[in-house]
C-alpha cells in the first residue's frame, strides 16, 4: 500500500543527487514524511524503504534509534512544544516549568493533548542556555520562559 | 616466521596470517572470553568482553612497551612481537564488570530457558564474573515475540552482541533483523509483516551466545546436557554440510553446523537443520519382507499378495538366492549410500550376477543452486553422495551412467531381476516410472518409506536414514568427508551396511573403516580416503593432481 | 584582564550580519580567489603554522588532522562540518551559524580547498531550525554569487555544500556516530582504525571539523598566522608534546550568571574572569559552588579552583576532563549536587548510544542510582559502586568506543571526589535508617508468563 502522495515522492528524489548512496537520504526522507504527516507509519517506512532501495528493517532501524520520529501510534500533534531540562535550563528552573506545563495541559512529556494541539516533550540541551530556561515551538525558540510566559505562548498556539 | 607473546608464551603464526588477538591466543591454549565476535561476521568491538592488555616487543632490544589502556581482542591484529597478556587484574577487574553490566537487566531465568547448560553468558559468570550482585534493580522482565516461523525472541535475555542482526545482514543478505531504539532501551526486532523467514534462518539461534533466540523446533525438547553429538554430514543436498547430530537414547533433538571452512564454514541451511525429522516419522518401512508371488506372476485382481516377513539373517541368503535364480541383475546404487555401502553393494551384485547391470540411483534435483552474499550455496541436486556412488560405479566399469538409462535398461527387458537401493526422506518416483519394473521376475526395494516402486516389490526392504549410516560421502566439490552413527536405526532394521557386510561373507561387526581402507588401496581416484579422514575431510581431486 | 577587541563575534550585532553584502562589504570573501590559486598544500601547511586546534572538545591540531588524508587520492574526499552542536551548555556554534553564516561558509570554501574535498555536508542538530533557514539563505546566496558550485572564482575548484539535518541525538557529535547517521544508519561510532582520514563517510577519506573551526580558518587566512599565534596561551617549552592553545575563543556562559551568553576571548581566560568580566558575577549576589568548564561531559570545578586558565591544558590539571566546548555554567551555593548529578547522569543515560556495554549498562544504572539516592533511599556504598562505574566506563579506561562514557564518568567522578561530604550529608540526612546499609535490595519477581 502506498500513503507517501507523490509530491512527497519527488522531494525525497530530490534529495538522491546530494549523495553518492540512497541509503543516506535516510534521515532527509524520514524528516520530510515526518513533517507532513506528523508520524511515520509502518507504511510509509515500507513506501521510504522502496524508494531508497533498502529493507524496511533498515529504515525503522534507523528512525527508532533517534527517539524522534513518531510512528502511527503516538503522531505529534499540530505544535510540538520542547522544553529543556538540561543543565543550564534545569539550573534555572526548566524542570519545574517542564513538570507545571504537564501539569497544566494534562499531558506527560511525551503525549499529546487530547484535542490532538499539542505534544509536549522534554529536550536535552535545546542550545539556547544564554535564554535559560527555553522551549522550541515547532520551528521558533523562545527564551528566559516561565510558567505564565510559557503558558500565554501555548495558550497562543491553542486557540490560533 | 613471525613470533606472538601469549601471557609469555611465544607462539609462531604464518607469515601471511591475518589473527586478530582472541585467534592467536587461543593457538597458545588460551581462550580470551567474547560475545560480539565470530569469525564469520564482521567485526564490531561493542560487548567489551574481550578486553586485554596488549604490547609490542621491540625486535632489535627485546623491550616490551604495554599499550597504556586496555584494548579489544577482536579487533587488535597481531605481528611479529605483539604481546598479549589475557589474565592481569585489570583484564580481569574488566571482564568481571563487563559481567556485571550484562546481567543488570538479565532476568536470570536460568531454571526456564532453554540455552542452559551451553549459554556463554553463564558459563563467563562462573569463570569471570563475580558471586554478589550489586545492582539496585527490582523487577525485571521476560518477553518473548515471535520474530519468525523458526525462531522465538526471548527479548530480555538479549545482552545486544547483535551477532543475529550482522547474519542477515552480511550472510543471507535480507536483512530482517534490526535493532531498535538505543542505549539501554535497545531490542532486537523485525519489521511488521516482514519475519524472519530466509532459509538460514536457523543459523541466528546458533550464534546467539545467550537464550535470547530460541529454535522453535528444539524449544523445551530435551535440555542440552542430556545430548550427546556426534560429527555427521547432513543428507539434504549435495553441499554436504558439516553437522554435529544431537541425540539421546536413540532420537535426534536437533542437527547443528560444525565448522568446516572447506564446505559451510559456520552455517547450515533450514532445510537440512530441520531435515532429520522423517527419521522418527512413524510411516517408515521396519521390517524386511517378501511377496510369495513374483511381480511377473502376480495376480492383478487380488487385492493383497500374500508377504511373508523375513529375518535379517535369512534376508543375507534368500535375496541372493532369489536374485539369483531370476536371472539378469540390474542394481541401482543410491547416491544416499556411503561410499563404501556402494562398494560392497557392487561387490554383492557382481557375486549374484558376474555381468550385473549397475547405475547409480535416483538423483533428486529440487529448482537451482541458491547462493547467499555470504557464501554459501544450497544446492539443488537433494542427495549428498552422487559423486562417490559415480566413483566407485567407474571402479566397476559402470562409469557414465544414469537413473534414466537403468529405468530404459529395465524397461527395454534387459534385466530379470532388480535391487533399487533408495533412502530418500521423501516421495522420489511417479507410478509410471515405477511401472518400467513391473515385469521383473525380482525386484528388490530398499527404501525408507512407501512408494509406487515398493508396492511392485518383491522384495521390500527397509533403508536407514543419514544419522543411521557411517562412513564416507563425496560432495559437490569432490570433499570427501567420512563420520559416524550417531543412532541406531528403528529396532529390527539393518543398516545397509550391515546388510551387505554380511551378504559378502565377512566376519563381524560392520567396519567401515576397514571397507574405506581397502577401497583406497583398490583405486587411484580414491586413494585420498587411505588413512585418518580429518573432521574437515578430503578433496579427492587434490589428491589426484598431486 | 587585558582588552580584546572580538573577532569571530565581530559581525554579530550588525543589522543583516547574515547576508552576503553585509559580510562582503566588512570584507569577507576578498582574498578567496587569491588562495584558491595557491596549492592546497599550502593552506593546508598556513593553517597547520597557526596550530589551531578543533574547537569541538577534543583540541585536535586541525592542520595535523588534514595531512592525515591520503595523498594522491583519486578522490571524492568529503569534508563533513559537525553542527550537531549538543553537548548541554554549548551554543557558540548556533551564534556563528545564525548571526555570521558566511563567516563559517568561507571557512568551509577554504577547508574544501585544502583537503581536495569537493563535497562538504553540514550535519546540523534539528534543535537549530534558525540555523537551519539562516545557513541555507547563505549557502543560496554564495551560490548565486559564484563563491560556491562549479569553478569557484575562475579557478579549478569546485564545491557543493549540503545542509543534512540530524534528528536529536547527542552521539552525533562523535564524529564517526556523524559519519554513520549522515550514510543513513543508526549513529553507532565506529571502531578505529580505519580512522575517516583514511576510510570515513561512504568509506572515503574524511575530515570533520566544526563549525567554530571553521570560522577561525577563516579568520586565519584573513589576518594571518602572525596575528592568530599572538592571541592564547603559547607552547609549554618543557613539553614538546604541548602544541599550545593559540587564538581566540567563544566561552558560553550559562546557569547562575546575571549576564549569560557567549563571549569571545583569548583562550586561557580563568573561569573566574570569564564569571566577573563578562558574566557579571554569580546571579542574586550569591557565590559559585562549582563551574561546568566546557560542556557537562568535563566534570566540575570547585569554587578553589575558578582560577584554572579555560586553555586545553588547564582544566586537566585540576581533575576535569577537558576544556570541552568552552562552554562555562556556573552553579550557586543553594544548589544541590545531587540535583547536578541526577542532571548529568539523566542526560547521559538517554544519550547513550547503546552500543559498548560498560557505557549502555554503566550509564543506566548510574542513572537509576541517582534517582534513588534522591528519593531519598541512598546508601553511603552507592558512592563507591557509582565511582567504580565512573572509573572503569569509558574510552580512556579502553572499556568503550567512543569518549562518550567518559564525558558520562566524568560528572560523576569529580562530583563524588570534590563533593562527597554533601552527598553523605544529603544520604544520612534523606534515609536516616538505611544509609549504612550495605546489601542491595532485590526483590525479584517474574513478570509476564512463559
Amino acid at each position: 500500500m502506498r500513503v507517501l502522495t507523490e509530491e512527497l515522492r519527488q522531494r525525497i528524489c530530490a534529495e538522491f543527487p546530494k549523495y553518492p548512496t540512497r541509503r543516506a537520504v535516510t534521515l532527509p526522507a524520514l524528516h520530510i514524511v515526518h513533517d507532513a504527516l506528523r508520524a511515520v507509519s509502518t507504511e510509509a517506512i515500507e513506501d521510504i524503504a522502496e524508494l531508497l532501495e533498502l529493507h524496511p528493517s533498515d529504515v525503522h532501524d534507523t528512525m527508532t534509534f533517534y527517539n524522534f520520529f513518531r510512528d502511527e501510534r503516538h503522531p505529534l500533534g499540530r505544535d510540538r512544544v520542547w522544553v529543556c531540562r538540561s543543565i543550564s535550563c534545569m539550573l534555572r528552573g526548566g524542570e519545574e516549568l517542564l513538570e507545571e506545563l504537564s501539569g497544566k495541559y494534562g499531558v506527560l512529556p511525551g503525549q499529546t493533548t487530547a484535542d490532538g494541539r499539542m505534544t509536549l516533550e522534554f529536550a536535552e540541551c535545546l542550545g539556547a542556555c544564554e535564554g535559560a530556561p527555553c522551549l522550541l515551538v515547532n520551528d521558533e525558540c523562545h527564551r528566559d520562559m516561565d510558567l505564565s510566559s510559557a503558558t500565554r505562548l501555548i495558550d497562543g498556539l491553542v486557540s490560533g | 616466521m613471525p613470533v606472538v607473546i601469549v601471557d609469555g608464551q611465544e607462539i609462531e603464526i604464518g607469515a601471511d596470517e591475518r589473527l586478530n588477538c582472541i585467534e592467536a591466543a587461543r593457538r597458545a591454549g588460551k581462550e580470551i572470553p567474547h560475545y560480539c565476535w565470530h569469525p564469520g561476521l564482521s567485526v564490531v568491538a561493542s560487548c567489551r568482553m574481550c578486553l586485554i592488555e596488549t604490547g609490542q616487543r621491540d625486535a632489535a632490544t627485546g623491550k616490551i612497551s604495554m599499550v597504556p589502556k586496555l584494548v579489544p581482542g577482536c579487533q587488535t591484529p597481531v605481528k611479529d612481537g605483539t604481546v598479549i597478556v589475557t589474565e592481569s587484574p585489570l583484564v580481569k577487574e574488566s571482564r568481571a564488570r563487563v559481567e556485571e553490566a550484562l546481567l543488570i537487566d538479565h532476568p536470570i531465568d536460568c531454571p526456564l530457558c532453554d540455552k542452559a547448560g551451553e549459554c556463554i553468558l553463564q558459563d563467563y559468570h562462573f569463570e569471570h564474573g563475580q558471586a554478589e550482585r550489586r545492582a539496585d534493580l527490582h523487577a525485571f522482565t521476560s518477553r518473548k515475540r515471535d520474530v519468525g516461523p523458526t525462531v522465538t525472541l526471548f527479548v530480555d535475555r538479549c545482552i545486544m552482541c547483535t551477532r543475529c542482526v550482522r547474519f542477515t545482514r552480511e550472510i543471507s543478505g535480507t536483512s530482517e533483523l534490526m535493532v531498535t531504539s538505543r542505549g539501554a532501551k535497545e531490542e532486537i526486532d523485525v519489521f511488521p509483516g516482514h519475519p524472519l523467514d530466509n532459509k538460514l534462518s536457523g543459523n541466528v539461534v546458533d550464534l546467539c551466545p545467550v537464550g535470547a533466540l530460541g529454535d522453535k523446533d528444539f524449544l523445551y525438547q530435551q535440555r542440552v546436557w542430556f545430548l550427546k553429538r556426534e560429527s555427521n554430514v547432513c543428507g539434504g543436498c549435495s553441499a554436504g554440510c558439516s553437522i554435529s547430530t544431537e541425540h539421546n537414547q536413540d532420537a535426534v533433538y536437533r542437527l547443528k553446523p560444525r565448522e568446516n571452512p572447506h564446505v559451510n564454514k559456520w552455517w547450515i541451511c533450514d532445510d537440512g537443520r530441520y531435515g532429520w525429522h522423517h527419521l522418527h516419522d512413524s510411516s517408515r518401512i521396519l521390517e524386511a519382507s517378501r511377496r510369495l508371488a513374483a511381480p511377473a506372476d502376480r495376480d492383478r485382481g487380488s487385492l493383497t499378495p500374500a508377504v511373508e516377513t523375513i529375518e535379517w539373517a535369512d534376508v543375507v541368503t534368500k535375496l541372493r538366492d532369489d536374485l539369483k535364480a531370476a536371472g539378469r541383475l540390474a542394481v541401482a546404487v543410491s547416491p544416499m549410500l556411503t561410499v563404501e555401502e556402494a562398494w560392497m553393494l557392487c561387490a554383492v551384485a557382481r557375486s549374484i550376477d558376474p555381468e550385473a547391470w549397475l547405475a547409480p540411483g535416483f538423483v533428486p534435483v529440487t529448482g537451482s543452486d541458491e547462493s547467499f552474499p555470504g557464501g554459501f550455496t544450497i544446492r539443488a541436486e537433494k542427495c549428498p553422495n552422487r559423486r562417490g556412488v559415480e566413483e566407485v560405479l567407474a571402479l566397476y566399469g559402470a562409469g557414465g551412467r544414469s537413473w534414466n538409462d537403468l529405468v530404459a535398461h529395465v524397461a527395454a527387458g534387459h534385466a530379470d531381476a532388480a535391487w533399487i537401493t533408495g533412502g530418500y526422506p521423501g516421495p522420489w518416483i511417479d507410478t509410471a516410472t515405477a511401472e518400467s519394473f513391473a515385469g521383473l521376475r525380482q525386484l528388490a526395494v530398499q527404501d525408507l518409506f512407501d512408494s509406487p516402486l515398493m508396492r511392485l516389490a518383491s522384495w521390500r526392504l527397509p533403508a536407514s536414514g543419514f544419522a543411521e549410516r557411517a562412513g564416507t560421502w563425496v560432495n559437490v566439490a569432490h570433499r570427501a568427508q567420512s563420520f559416524g552413527q550417531a543412532i541406531r536405526p528403528p529396532a529390527g532394521v539393518w543398516p545397509e551396511g550391515r546388510l551387505f557386510w554380511n551378504m559378502l561373507g565377512r566376519r563381524g561387526l560392520y567396519d567401515p573403516v576397514s571397507v574405506r581402507q581397502q577401497i583406497a588401496g583398490s583405486s587411484a581416484a580414491l586413494a585420498a580416503l587411505a588413512g585418518e579422514m580429518p573432521a574437515t575431510g578430503v578433496d579427492l581431486r587434490i589428491h589426484q593432481l598431486a | 584582564m587585558p582588552q580584546y577587541e572580538p573577532v569571530l563575534l565581530a559581525r554579530i550585532h550588525r543589522p543583516d550580519s547574515a547576508t552576503i553584502d553585509s559580510y562582503r562589504a566588512d570584507g569577507g570573501y576578498q582574498r578567496l580567489g587569491d588562495i584558491l590559486r595557491m596549492a592546497p598544500a599550502d593552506v593546508t601547511n598556513v593553517v597547520k603554522d597557526s596550530a589551531l586546534r578543533g574547537r569541538g572538545g577534543a583540541g585536535f591540531p586541525c592542520g595535523l588532522k588534514w595531512t592525515f588524508l591520503p595523498k594522491d587520492h583519486p578522490g571524492p574526499i568529503y569534508l563533513c562540518i559537525n553542527a550537531d552542536e549538543s553537548e548541554p551548555g554549548t551554543f557558540n556554534n548556533r551564534i556563528l551559524m545564525e548571526d555570521d553564516p558566511h563567516q563559517v561558509i568561507e571557512g568551509i570554501i577554504l577547508s574544501a580547498f585544502a583537503t581536495r574535498a569537493s563535497t562538504a555536508y553540514i550535519y546540523l542538530r534539528y534543535e537549530y531550525p534558525q540555523s537551519w533557514h539562516r545557513l541555507q539563505a547563505a549557502i543560496d546566496e554564495a551560490y548565486a554569487a559564484g563563491y560556491l558550485g562549479r569553478n569557484i572564482r575562475g579557478t579549478a575548484f569546485s564545491l557543493d555544500i549540503y545542509l543534512h539535518r540530524g534528528a536529536a541525538a547527542y552521539i552525533c557529535g562523535e564524529e564517526t556516530g556523524l559519519i554513520e547517521s549522515l550514510e543513513g544508519k543508526r549513529a553507532w561510532p565506529r571502531i578505529k582504525p580505519p580512522f575517516p582520514a583514511i576510510e570515513g563517510l561512504f568509506h572515503k577519506p574524511t575530515v570533520v571539523n566544526t563549525i567554530e573551526t571553521m570560522a577561525c580558518v577563516a579568520q586565519i587566512a584573513r589576518r594571518g598566522v602572525e596575528w592568530f599565534k599572538s592571541i592564547g596561551v603559547p607552547a609549554d617549552p618543557a613539553n614538546p608534546r604541548d602544541p599550545g592553545s593559540y587564538g581566540p575563543k567563544l566561552y558560553c556562559l550559562s546557569g547562575h550568571v546575571e549576564k549569560p551568553g557567549c563571549y569571545e576571548a583569548p583562550l586561557g581566560i580563568t573561569a573566574r574572569e570569564l564569571i566577573d568580566h563578562f558574566g557579571g558575577g554569580v546571579w542574586k549576589g550569591r557565590k559559585a559552588k562549582a563551574v561546568i568548564p566546557g560542556g557537562i561531559s568535563m566534570g566540575l570545578m570547585t569554587q578553589s579552583e575558578l582560577d584554572t586558565p579555560l586553555d586545553f591544558a588547564g582544566p586537566g590539571r585540576v581533575g576535569c576532563l577537558g576544556l570541552g566546548t568552552a562552554a562555562v555554567v556556573v552553579i550557586d551555593d543553594q544548589t544541590s549536587i545531587v540535583d547536578f548529578l541526577h542532571n548529568s547522569c539523566r542526560f547521559f543515560a538517554h544519550e547513550s548510544c547503546g552500543q559498548c556495554t560498560p557505557c549502555r549498562e554503566g550509564t543506566s544504572w548510574s542513572l537509576r542510582m541517582l534517582e534513588r539516592i534522591k528519593a531519598g533511599k541512598g546508601r553511603l556504598r552507592d558512592l563507591d559502586l557509582l565511582l567504580e562505574i565512573g572509573n572503569t566506563m569509558g574510552m580512556m579506561p579502553g572499556s568503550t568506543i567512543c569518549g562518550l562514557a567518559d564525558g558520562a564518568a566524568w560528572p560523576i567522578k569529580n562530583a563524588i571526589k570534590k563533593f562527597r561530604g554533601e552527598f553523605e550529608d544529603y544520604i544520612k540526612r534523606t534515609n536516616p535508617s538505611g544509609w549504612m546499609v550495605t546489601d542491595p535490595v532485590p526483590a525479584l519477581q517474574i513478570v509476564g508468563a512463559h
